[in-house]
């Protein structure tokens, strides 16, 4: 109830209306209270008067006949009475002497004269009462005559009309109020509906929004500056403008520390080639001087192959880390080794032991480039947090349908800024902290990926990539 | 001077006949005819007694002022006492004032002068006879009239009964019609009426009627009377309501009060028409004392 109590708090364009619609239902309870207590309180006293007339003139014009109880001139009276009073609806007139028997009534074949006077006939308090549910009511005069009791009149008045008239105006009162309601629920929904567009129309804004990026709001379409739908308009744009620079400087930045990768990689890749460049070289030599000799020829011809396959190792490794195609290949184990391959001399330099640990199929369902980016880049963090001497963990093994990547160091563990910005808590932190954990954080989002961090000591990250879908397609942040 | 004298007395004779005449004819004016009229007539209908009030004023030359009063004591009372011309009455108070009273006329109903007494009951009520009756509730018109009160008092009287121990409860309704409407109603189960104003209901307001039945119906008797006080019945005034009403049906506003009436006409009537009624008042008075 609670729950659905704040719901409605925030809704208001439900609660509003409901709100209006609740205050002129008990406006409407009130007033038709007030109205069928007024009117029961007019119909009473009119139907006092009217009875009242009724009985004064009738008791007037019988009152001597009673006294010599003469029935025709009673019941002549009554007859005629009845038929000139045309307010009154009277279904029965009695006149009954002191001693309780009647003396003529409207109906003298139900109540004869000198029969007894019915039960139902005598005066009761509250019998006059218009608030019954019965279709008529008694109302009664005593005739004395020199304080003694000569006998009495009583009418069974016919009340269905005056009644109906009341059951009429419930009809109307509740027909009425229930169009007003309605109405102002209406008028109360729209006007809600109008003031609250500026609101929805940002939320929608807002909601469209879900790459980070905020669609502004067209010149036509913006209200006059000093009205306050205009000012939040103004501000939404300032925001949005703002969110737009600085998702641009985020990506020259990372592109500027693509490129300083870049350069890094290059004479990272200068030394590699360079090393197996001196084994050609002898075996350049080696063929110069001992030409000749099959066995030294074929040893020198070894020599090359295994110098040349180390360069084209690096050199396509190379090439798939940074020629940045489109990200359309799975994962396979040629791919792994590739990344082995370029952090291993990365870990040579640092002097690190780097603990290579793979386990699993030869492919995965995850993008190629996608994941070769996120382990360099977290295996390059590790590297550069692990102090020479130190030891960097990579782990690859199959999850589910998805695979799974364990980078650890024992460096002084991640700082919390760093943490912030890996797991997309943070952005702004991407400029102090280094581009490659916030694309690792950019990439896992957009692979729908699953980031854990852990330590210290040392640092842990873990990065679960669920099964591929087909239908995305990851866009290069780096 | 003689001539002149002559001339003036026959001015003078002139003058005095001219103021005279007027006064004669406007003191005749000046002393209009009261007759009375009881609920013996159908006075329900003001266009029957505006009709009266013309033709009589009309035959008679005379100023006409109808008395109408609730019973019938009060209207013999006031012919007794010479308070009244002349008034239509009942055959009994003719009869019970015989000494004081005089004919001046009868009106003939279906060609005779006489009408019956009924004794009518709720058509729900199965009487046969006044028997049948015995412990109703009974509406008399008039303790003053023949049909609606002595005649079935003297058949009661005949077997040594009186109403107020044979039936249940007994009132008067003072009006033959108030009998009808009060046998009708229910209000009372049985009832004593005149038999003229109950066939002339039965032909002007059949849905009244058609609620009673008639028990049974007396000998015929004397049609209720116009009388005068027996003082009075030389006078010009009764002379003169006798022509008016003996000439009624020759005299076409007559003749519409009469057809309103359903009655021929008026005609000379005898006492003697009425001993019937005499008759009956004396089976009554043969009860003894403490029955009557």
């Amino acid at each position: 109830m609670r729950r659905y109590l704040r719901k409605a708090l925030h809704e208001p364009g439900l609660s509003i209306p409901l709100m209006v619609a609740g205050m002129m239902i008990l406006t409407s309870v009130i007033v038709s209270k007030l109205v069928l207590d007024r009117l029961a309180e007019t119909q009473q006293t009119h139907f006092r008067q009217l009875t009242g007339a009724f009985l004064d003139g009738l008791s007037t014009a019988l009152h001597p006949y009673l006294l010599r109880r003469e029935p025709w001139e009673v019941y002549d009276g009554i007859d005629r009475a009845r038929a000139r009073y045309s307010g009154i609806e009277s279904r029965l007139v009695l006149a009954v002497l002191s001693d309780e028997t009647v003396l003529a009534a409207s109906d003298p074949i139900r109540f004869p004269y000198a029969s007894r006077a019915p039960a139902f006939s005598r005066y009761e308090p509250g019998s006059e009462s218009l608030d019954t549910l019965e279709p008529t009511v008694w109302v009664h005069r005593e005739i004395r005559e020199g304080g003694a009791r000569v006998g009495r009149l009583a009418a069974e008045i016919d009340v269905r009309q005056l009644q109906q008239v009341r059951q009429e105006t419930l009809r109307n009162l509740i027909l009425f109020n229930t169009t007003l309601t309605l109405i102002f629920a209406a008028v109360g929904w729209l006007v809600v509906r109008r003031t609250m567009y500026p609101l929805l129309h940002l939320s929608e804004l807002l909601a469209q929004s879900g790459d980070g990026r905020l669609e502004p709001i067209g010149r036509p379409d913006l209200p006059p500056a000093d009205t306050d739908v205009g000012r939040a308009y103004r501000r939404y744009n300032a925001a949005a403008q703002a969110i737009a620079e600085r998702e641009a400087l985020l990506h020259r930045l990372a592109e500027e520390e693509r490129r300083a990768l870049i350069g890094r990689y290059a004479s990272a890749m200068a030394h590699e080639v360079n090393n197996p460049l001196g084994g050609l070289f002898n075996a350049v030599q080696m063929i110069q001087r001992h030409g000749d000799d099959r066995e030294q020829r074929l040893k020198a011809a070894r020599l090359i192959e295994r110098g040349l396959m180390g360069i084209h190792n690096i050199v396509r490794a190379t090439l798939m880390t940074w020629r940045g195609e489109a990200d359309v290949r799975t994962l396979t184990s040629a791919d792994v080794e590739d990344v082995r391959q370029l952090i291993a001399s990365e870990a040579a330099r640092r002097e690190i032991d780097l603990d290579w640990h793979v386990a699993g199929p030869e492919e995965y369902s995850v993008p190629a480039q996608a994941f070769r980016q996120i382990a360099l880049n977290l295996l390059l963090n590790a590297c550069a947090a692990t102090p020479p001497g130190g030891h960097v963990h990579c782990g690859i093994a199959a999850s589910g349908g998805g695979l799974k990547l364990t980078v650890r160091d024992n460096g002084p563990g991640m700082p919390a800024d760093a943490r912030a910005t890996l797991l997309g808590q943070e952005e702004s932190a991407g400029a102090a902290i280094g581009l490659g954990l916030w694309s690792v954080s950019r990439l896992s989002q957009s692979l729908g990926g699953r980031i854990e961090i852990a330590g210290p000591p040392g640092a842990t990250v873990i990065v679960e990539f669920p099964t591929r879908n087909d239908d995305l397609r990851i866009r290069a942040v780096a | 001077m003689a001539i002149q004298g002559t001339l003036s007395r026959r001015a003078l004779l002139g003058s005095v006949t001219a103021a005279v005449l007027p006064l004669v004819r406007n003191a005749k004016a000046a002393e209009p005819l009261r007759f009375g009229l009881t609920p013996v007539f159908l006075v329900s209908d003001l266009a029957l007694l505006a009709g009266l009030q013309r033709y009589l004023e009309a035959a008679t030359g005379r100023g006409v002022q109808l008395v109408m009063r609730r019973t019938y004591q009060e209207i013999t009372a006031l012919l007794v006492s010479r308070q009244l011309d002349a008034a239509w009455i009942c055959g009994y108070p003719f009869v019970a004032y015989r000494n004081d009273l005089s004919l001046v006329a009868v009106p003939l109903w279906k060609g005779q002068a006489l009408y019956q007494s009924y004794l009518i009951a709720h058509r729900s009520h199965p009487a046969r006879g006044l028997g049948d009756l015995r412990d109703t509730i009974h509406a008399f018109s008039d303790p003053d009239s023949n049909s609606g009160f002595l005649v079935t008092r003297a058949a009661l009287a005949a077997q040594g009964e009186v109403p107020g121990d044979f039936f249940k409860r007994t009132f008067f309704t003072y009006g033959h019609r108030n009998v009808i409407r009060a046998v009708a109603t229910g209000l009372a189960t049985s009832g004593s009426v005149d038999g003229y104003v109950y066939e002339v209901l039965r032909e002007v307001e059949p849905s009244l009627v058609e609620a009673a039945h008639v028990v049974a119906r007396s000998e015929w008797l004397g049609f209720p009377p116009i009388a005068c006080a027996a003082r009075s019945e030389k006078t010009e005034k009764v002379a003169e309501l006798r022509r008016a009403l003996l000439g009624m049906h020759g005299d076409p506003t007559g003749r519409e009060v009469l057809s309103m009436l359903k009655l021929d006409k008026f005609g000379e009537a005898e006492a003697g028409l009425y001993d019937g009624i005499a008759r009956r008042m004396l089976e009554v008075s043969r009860l003894p004392q403490e029955k009557r």
